[in-house]
């Protein structure tokens, strides 16, 4: 009895017959045609195919699904990409940071008002920023 | 004059480097390996779809952003960026933590204060509201715990890789995190 597995969306999309051992069928379901025409279009499907084989089994569907965001982020900002979001984080934790100092800051001139006698308790535990 | 430097990116790709090529502004012949990494993981044919159908004036910063990417997936070639962005959502996260208990402290010592100055000056009632400025900070604290999501349904795609963050987390290579300033080096 002949198979009838169905191709992947990467082989639907190429073209082509899908062989079993198929480097793109466990990352590129049939149903989610979108999500290779994405990855696709900003990679091309050899350097795709490429970039699975040199990792371990294990960790290619990571690799696609990251893949496959930055893919996404690229054709929805074709000039900065994933680097945009980045960039957003960044500023993002530059004004947390900045916030968070201020606050601080009036917590300390808080506590000593409280306790003006007391120079060591008046000054507040917390550093600006917690590193990790 | 005949016989101008190739771009790198012609150099790399043996062949003629013509007057308007796509890459030659920028891919200069003296840098090769900024050429050789995106044409590794994006490939040539794709980068100069991508730069085609953008603005001329935005070209030199989408090749920037594309270099970027490309050595980030060549250091980290599971993850990428975004290996990255999940190790800087952590961040925001734990500021925004730290902020919020910064904020009940300092919201705690504005109540004591009030509460004092009501005992103290029985006949000067002060209006029951909270005091304008923990208003001003409230709101503040609102706009700085929103992410930014300008240009896509980010919030979906961060649901869909949050499946392996937690693997993320104990496999991150960046060592230096991308900072405004340093992001196109």
């Amino acid at each position: 009895m002949t198979s009838t597995r169905s191709r992947c969306a990467a082989c639907k999309y190429l073209r082509r017959k899908c062989p079993s051992d198929c480097i793109f069928s466990p990352y590129f379901p049939s149903d989610d045609p979108q999500r290779f025409s994405c990855v696709h279009r900003i990679y091309g499907a050899s350097n795709i195919g490429k970039m699975l084989k040199q990792l371990p089994v294990q960790l290619r569907a990571d690799a696609a699904n990251s893949l496959y965001f930055e893919a996404h982020s690229r054709e929805a900002d074709p000039v900065y990409g994933c680097v945009g979001i980045i960039t957003n984080l960044n500023e993002e934790i530059h004004d947390a940071e900045t916030e968070l100092a201020k606050i601080q800051a009036h917590i300390g001139v808080h506590h000593q008002t409280k306790n003006p006698e007391d120079g060591e308790a008046s000054q507040s535990g917390h550093s600006p920023v917690q590193q990790q | 004059m005949v016989g101008a430097t190739p771009c790198a990116s012609c150099k790399l790709l043996r062949r003629r480097c013509a007057k308007d090529c796509i890459f030659a502004p920028y891919f200069p012949p003296d840098d090769p390996h900024k050429f050789a990494i995106v044409h590794k993981i994006f490939g040539a044919s794709n980068v100069s779809k991508m730069l085609q159908e953008i603005p001329v004036q935005q070209r030199g910063d989408a090749v920037s952003s594309l270099v970027f990417e490309a050595n980030a997936r060549s250091r980290d070639p599971v993850y990428g960026c975004v290996g990255a962005i999940s190790y800087l959502q952590n961040q925001v996260s734990q500021l925004q933590m730290q902020l919020a208990v910064a904020q009940a402290e300092i919201l705690c010592f504005q109540m004591q204060q009030q509460q004092q100055q009501q005992q103290q000056d029985h006949h000067h009632q002060q209006p029951n509201n909270i005091p304008i400025t923990t208003q001003q900070m409230m709101n503040q604290d609102e706009k700085s715990l929103l992410l930014s999501t300008s240009n896509f349904d980010y919030n979906l795609l961060q649901q869909q890789y949050l499946n392996f963050s937690s693997t993320t987390s104990n496999n991150i290579v960046m060592q230096d995190p991308p900072k405004r300033e340093s992001l196109w080096t």
